[in-house]
């Protein structure tokens, strides 16, 4: 029952809404929902098949994972890749950016229960030194230029986790006059670590989530492409 | 601890074949027993209780051995998970009280986190937009 409804609406979100995809959404809930006195007049002509059109544009392209080489240079660029992902999995420099109580989680990461050191993983003061920044707490309002300067300073390539409900969306304080409502809003988030604080576990959950996405980033597979 | 000589010791032990999948996957050779297999095919080993000085450290005594390549700790099975855990001392196999998938309100199969797969979670938007978008509509001139 929720299928078409369901697609609908995230092929309005993702693509650029066009108002039949908008207004067809609409009709089976807002209709109801809606609080304001204004109402769509030609919201009720719209013709029902609308979504199963939308349904049929759809077409199945293979994920970044599920491609396979074609060519003997893909296969050696392939090997290259891997390469240069195992050394990038390996020594995963996090630039701690802890702000709150998440922060406190991170530095639980680092001891010797959970062992990050083992993975490669070292906490490194500098930005310049850094892969990966861990963003652990609420993110201010005062904080997020220097946040986004910090980012600026980290050498490519350079990956993002959002580490609670506070950076990943403003949690308890969304509501606050001086909370950014998610850091990124501010920055590109590679992972989300759900969680009010996440556990240590949690967070090297996420940096393995991390760890697969740079398994299956395609370096210089792109670069031949070009 | 992983010394030379433990590593010698324990490729000597399991034999040379499972000593190289090991170093592949876990990146250690260890030698322990098998404790038994989940549904997606994920051995579980323990090293045995000994006094002797080759005793694996603590919380290290318990490994599995994933069934898929692409690894990673959400395939195991909540039980397991328990035991892996130390949790429990019995596995899921003897100890009933771990044993998921049996009652009337669990999942019918242990279900992996489906990130950077086809069935991950998409979010969206149930309410209503708050920025209306117009298009211009201008009459044909007569």
């Amino acid at each position: 029952m929720l299928g078409p409804v369901r697609s609908t609406a995230s092929m309005a979100l993702r693509a650029r809404p066009t108002a039949r995809a908008l207004i067809s959404f609409r009709i089976p809930s807002v209709a109801f929902i809606s609080n304001t006195s204004h109402k769509h007049a030609e919201a009720h002509a719209i013709e029902p098949s609308s979504s199963t059109a939308l349904r049929k544009n759809r077409a199945e392209v293979p994920l970044p994972s599920q491609e396979q080489p074609k060519s003997a240079i893909q296969y050696a660029l392939t090997t290259l890749d891997q390469v240069a992902n195992w050394a990038r999995q390996g020594s995963l420099w996090p630039m701690t950016f802890g702000l709150a109580c998440c922060a406190i989680e991170m530095m639980h990461l680092s001891t010797p229960r959970y062992d990050q050191d083992r993975l490669g993983i070292i906490f490194r003061a500098s930005p310049r030194q850094s892969d990966v920044m861990i963003v652990a707490g609420t993110l201010t309002n005062k904080m997020a230029p220097a946040l986004r300067q910090v980012y600026d300073q980290m050498p490519d390539p350079r990956w993002v986790i959002s580490m609670g409900s506070c950076a990943n969306g403003g949690g308890y304080y969304h509501y606050s006059y001086s909370v950014t409502r998610g850091c990124d809003r501010i920055v590109p988030v590679d992972v989300y670590v759900p969680g009010c604080p996440p556990t240590s576990e949690a967070l090297m959950f996420g940096i393995f989530q991390l760890q697969k996405k740079m398994r299956h980033t395609k370096i210089t597979r792109m670069w031949y492409r070009k | 601890m992983s010394t030379v000589t433990r590593t010698l010791r324990n490729l000597w032990r399991v034999g040379i074949r499972d000593a190289a999948h090991q170093l592949q996957n876990i990146g250690d050779t260890k030698a322990g027993i098998l404790i038994g297999t989940d549904r997606l095919g994920n051995k579980y080993y323990e090293a045995p209780v000994t006094t002797s000085k080759h005793q694996e450290l603590p919380l290290r005594t318990r490994w599995v051995d994933y069934a898929n390549s692409e690894y990673s700790p959400d395939q195991i099975e909540p039980g397991w998970h328990n035991w892996m855990s130390y949790s429990t001392d019995l596995p899921p196999t003897e100890d009933p009280l771990s044993q998921t998938m049996k009652r009337v309100w669990e999942l019918k199969e242990h279900k992996p986190v489906m990130t950077l797969s086809r069935s991950a979670y998409r979010p969206y938007s149930t309410t209503k937009v708050k920025i209306a978008s117009w298009e211009p509509v201008s009459k044909a001139r007569s």
